[in-house]
C-alpha cells in the first residue's frame, strides 16, 4: 500500500508540469497581447501574399498523400506501442513469444511491402 | 470520503467533460482539436489513476499524438466552406434531450451497483512487465488478431486513397 501512495504522489510532478505546459503559452500570450500596440488597420490584416493582391480562400485543399502518410504512421505507432511490454517482459517469455512477434511483424511488413509496390512511399 | 484520489479524479472529470463540450460547441476546427486533446490527456490522468501507467503513457501518443494529427489532415482534405446548419426544430432538440437522458438512466442503473471483484491490487508495480507476460502468454490470438487488423486497415486506406489518385491521375 505504500508503494501506491509513492506511485500517486510521483504523479504530482507530472501534474505539475502538465499544469506549467498549459499556462505558459496562455501567460505569454497574454501578457504580448497587454504589451504590444494595437493599431488595426485594413491593409494589415489582408494576407501577405509576396505583394500580390490576395485572392481565393487561403485554405486550400491537400493532397491525400499526407493522408496516407500519417494513416502509416499512426499504425507503425501501435506497432511500436505492441513492441515494447514484449520488450520489457522478454526475459520472462522465452522463446516463444519470440515465434508470436515475428509473425506480427512479418504482417505489417506485408503491409510496407504492399504500399510500397502501391508506389505510397513515392513522393510525387 | 474526500481523499486525494477523488479530488484528482474530479477533476480530471471535469477537465474530460468540458473538452467533449467544447469539442461540440466550438466554431473553429483547430480549436475543436485542442479541446479533444485537453479530453484525451485528461483520460490519461484517469489511466494514471487506476494504476494503469503503461495504458495512460499508450493514451497520449496514440490518442493525444498520432490520432489528433490524422484527423486533422482528415479535415484538411476536405473543402470546408464555413456554413453552419440551422438549428433544428424544438420538437428534434426535446427528443433528443430525451435521448440523453435515458442513456444517463441507463448507464447510471447499468454502473450504480456493478459489483466488480477485487483483484489484488500491485498494478502498480512493474505495469508493462505485467501487460506484457498477460498479453504474450494468455492472449496471444486476439494480438494476432490484432496484427490481422491493422494490416487490413492499412491496405484498405491504401486502396481507397490509391483509387483517387488514379483518377486524377485522368484527369490531367
Amino acid at each position: 500500500m505504500e508503494l501506491l501512495n509513492l506511485y500517486q504522489n510521483n504523479y504530482l510532478i507530472v501534474f505539475v508540469f502538465l499544469c506549467l505546459g498549459v499556462i505558459l503559452p496562455v501567460v505569454a500570450l497574454f501578457l504580448g497581447k497587454l504589451l504590444r500596440p494595437y493599431k488595426p488597420s485594413e491593409a494589415k490584416y489582408t494576407t501577405y501574399e509576396s505583394g500580390i493582391e490576395p485572392f481565393h480562400d487561403s485554405r486550400v485543399q491537400f493532397n491525400v498523400r499526407y493522408y496516407i502518410f500519417a494513416l502509416m504512421f499512426v499504425i507503425f505507432d501501435v506497432e511500436t506501442v505492441f513492441l515494447y511490454p514484449w520488450a520489457v517482459a522478454y526475459d520472462n517469455l522465452g522463446i516463444f513469444a519470440l515465434i508470436e512477434m515475428t509473425i506480427f511483424v512479418f504482417m505489417l511488413i506485408i503491409g510496407l511491402v504492399y504500399a510500397w509496390k502501391k508506389k505510397v512511399l513515392k513522393w510525387i | 470520503m474526500m481523499s486525494g484520489e477523488f479530488i484528482a479524479f474530479m477533476g480530471i472529470a471535469l477537465v474530460a467533460v468540458i473538452g467533449g463540450v467544447l469539442l461540440l460547441n466550438l466554431s473553429n476546427v483547430m480549436h475543436m482539436m485542442v479541446a479533444l486533446v485537453f479530453t484525451f490527456v485528461s483520460i490519461a490522468g484517469i489511466y494514471v489513476l487506476l494504476s494503469a501507467e503503461f495504458v495512460a503513457a499508450v493514451q497520449i501518443l496514440i490518442y493525444a499524438g498520432a490520432i489528433t494529427i490524422i484527423m486533422l489532415f482528415g479535415i484538411m482534405l476536405t473543402r470546408h466552406e464555413d456554413t453552419s446548419e440551422a438549428p433544428g426544430s424544438s420538437w428534434r432538440k426535446f427528443a433528443v434531450f430525451l435521448g440523453v437522458l435515458g442513456f444517463a438512466a441507463v448507464l447510471y442503473f447499468g454502473i450504480y451497483n456493478l459489483d466488480l471483484p477485487q483483484m489484488e491490487n500491485t498494478l502498480h508495480e512493474k505495469n508493462t512487465m505485467q501487460i506484457g507476460e498477460a498479453l504474450y502468454s494468455k492472449f496471444v490470438i486476439p494480438f494476432e488478431l490484432t496484427s490481422v487488423l491493422l494490416l487490413v486497415a492499412l491496405i484498405g486506406s491504401i486502396m481507397l486513397a490509391k483509387k483517387d489518385d488514379e483518377k486524377e491521375g485522368d484527369k490531367e
